[in-house]
């Protein structure tokens, strides 16, 4: 038998993606040590909490999780505040550097999204470091569609002599919907992950919020066009699949003429 | 949620021709097989829901399992070929196949109406199953639609499926079509949706008449289906996320510090 975890993944990536949460809290409930993996493994819609000091909201993942506290990138503080101790936050360089991210990526949201949330958060490793760089919109852009945008990318550097390997997996999870009376209900969502390695320059710390900059933003960009095809080019292609506007029949007769004008012409 | 219902839930939301799939992955995650019979009216339900089809041994035709032509005890009912089979709701299997002999007051229409639905079907689903059966004590009709494409090996599976009610007395039909498309390369993509379908037939129509209705209505809710894709791309979409900034250039990351005091953006606070 396939071991659980892998099942785990196989079966969510077949189910609603839709009910991704749900099917995360349900699988959790059947088999309680699948509890880490999924979590960890598992990219869900994130959740906005408000820093409490600096009023603005934040993302929260697992990465600046601890317990049920969430680490503002804005303060670098838990909200709520944590019971027991401090939490865990990154090392002054870290942190230096991740304010930095997050004003970097605060222009890049503005200017992609116009509108919505980012937050990027930083963690030491031995080699180096590693990070998550969080964005979500979503729209209302009439009373009867909405959609939701959610990336989540996650990467780490390894310090080499004057360049950092990066390594960046990133999921985007879209999710579109209408509802009227002429069309009736129509939901669209998903989510799709890639990944990528690259090894580039390193003057100082600067030099690496503007290599994730990057790595980042072509990737966003790939990935956007990959969610259009596959959203819009490849959903609307297996509903023609099923069924034929024209009569098949009539198709099929065209098929035989054109087969036979290309025969008569290769003649 | 009980085990049971969050079971029959994962099997609720199954896409098409993949229940093999997730019932494996339902037994290695539980670690158990005996899981099966705790399954069984979850697949019932499915079945009968999403118009499972199965081949009858003996023939290449595929026959369509649902509420309409339940005889009871996992026992359906297929007009076009008189015959009643043993459905095995876990491995989609059809056994013991019976003559069956259709007995209502509208096996005329029923029958007419199967011929016509069928020409039909042939001309606009490259593969699908048909059924016509009498309901509610013989005073209305079902008239069920299910085409399903599976392509694996390219990571995508999808179904339409359309039912209908035809009360003869009036002349009425009420219904819902239904897409629903799975695509699973490198990500999990789903399409979901739902017509709903209300004409009015007249209570004389004949089955041609009947069925020009229904095929009118499946043209047209295509072609909207198709539009919606298209103002989706163009609405929603688009408003969530540029493809580039609005200077139409990647952003500088060197000079990054310098984009918030050149342009005055906004600081996080708007949504």
């Amino acid at each position: 038998m396939a071991d659980p975890i892998d099942s785990a993944l196989d079966l969510l990536r077949r189910l609603n993606p839709k009910d991704v949460k749900a099917n995360v809290d349900h699988l959790i409930s059947l088999n309680p040590d699948l509890t880490e993996d999924l979590l960890e493994s598992v990219d869900i819609p994130l959740a906005v909490r408000k820093c409490s000091k600096t009023k603005r909201d934040f993302l929260c993942c697992d990465y600046n999780r601890d317990g049920d506290s969430w680490r503002s990138p804005w303060s670098n503080e838990f909200e709520p505040t944590l019971e027991d101790g401090e939490g865990v936050t990154p090392s002054d360089r870290i942190r230096k550097m991740e304010v930095k991210a997050n004003e970097a990526f605060d222009v890049y949201r503005e200017l992609y999204f116009e509108g919505g949330i980012s937050s990027v958060y930083l963690w030491d490793m031995d080699d180096g470091f590693a990070g998550c760089v969080l964005l979500k919109k979503a729209v209302n852009p009439t009373p009867k569609s909405s959609g939701s945008w959610d990336s989540i990318h996650v990467f780490d550097a390894q310090d080499r002599a004057r360049t950092a390997h990066y390594k960046l997996t990133s999921t985007v999870i879209l999710s579109l919907g209408t509802d009227s009376a002429e069309l009736g209900g129509l939901d669209l969502s998903g989510n799709m992950v890639r990944q990528i390695e690259q090894d580039l320059a390193v003057d100082d710390d600067t030099s690496h919020v503007a290599n994730i900059g990057k790595l980042v933003e072509d990737m966003e960009l790939k990935m956007r066009n990959l969610l259009q095809e596959v959203y819009f080019g490849k959903a609307k292609d297996v509903v023609g699949d099923l069924r034929s506007i024209p009569p098949l029949s009539q198709t099929n007769r065209d098929r035989a003429t054109q087969r036979e004008m290309l025969s008569s012409i290769g003649r | 949620m009980s085990k049971a219902a969050a079971l029959s839930s994962f099997v609720q939301s199954t896409p098409p021709g993949e229940l093999a799939d997730v019932t494996k992955a339902i037994k290695s995650i539980l670690g158990n097989d005996s899981v099966q019979n705790e399954l069984e009216p979850a697949f019932q339900t499915y079945n009968e829901e999403q118009f499972s089809t199965t081949k009858l041994p003996g023939s290449s035709n595929e026959v369509l399992v649902s509420p309409y032509n339940s005889l009871g005890d996992g026992v359906y009912y297929d007009v076009e070929s008189q015959s009643s089979f043993k459905f095995d709701h876990a491995t989609q299997k059809a056994s013991n196949v019976q003559t069956y002999a259709l007995e209502s007051n509208h096996s005329d229409v029923v029958k007419s109406l199967v011929k016509s639905l069928g020409t039909h079907a042939t001309e606009h689903y490259p593969k699908s199953s048909i059924g016509v059966y009498p309901v509610e004590d013989d005073s209305q009709l079902a008239i069920i639609t299910v085409a399903s494409k599976y392509s694996p090996s390219n990571f995508w599976n999808g179904r339409w499926r359309s039912q209908y009610i035809y009360t003869p007395s009036s002349g009425s039909m009420t219904g819902a079509i239904k897409v629903d498309v799975h695509y699973y390369e490198d990500g999990n993509v789903r399409l979901l949706t739902n017509k709903e379908v209300s004409l009015s037939v007249g209570s004389a129509a004949k089955a041609p008449e009947i069925i020009r209705k229904i095929a009118d209505v499946e043209r047209k809710y295509q072609e909207d289906l198709n539009k919606a894709f298209g103002s989706l791309s163009e609405g929603a979409f688009k408003s969530l996320r540029r493809q580039l900034p609005i200077t139409r250039q990647k952003i500088e990351w060197e000079k990054i510090s310098g984009y918030r005091l050149g342009q005055d953006i906004g600081g996080g606070r708007t949504r």
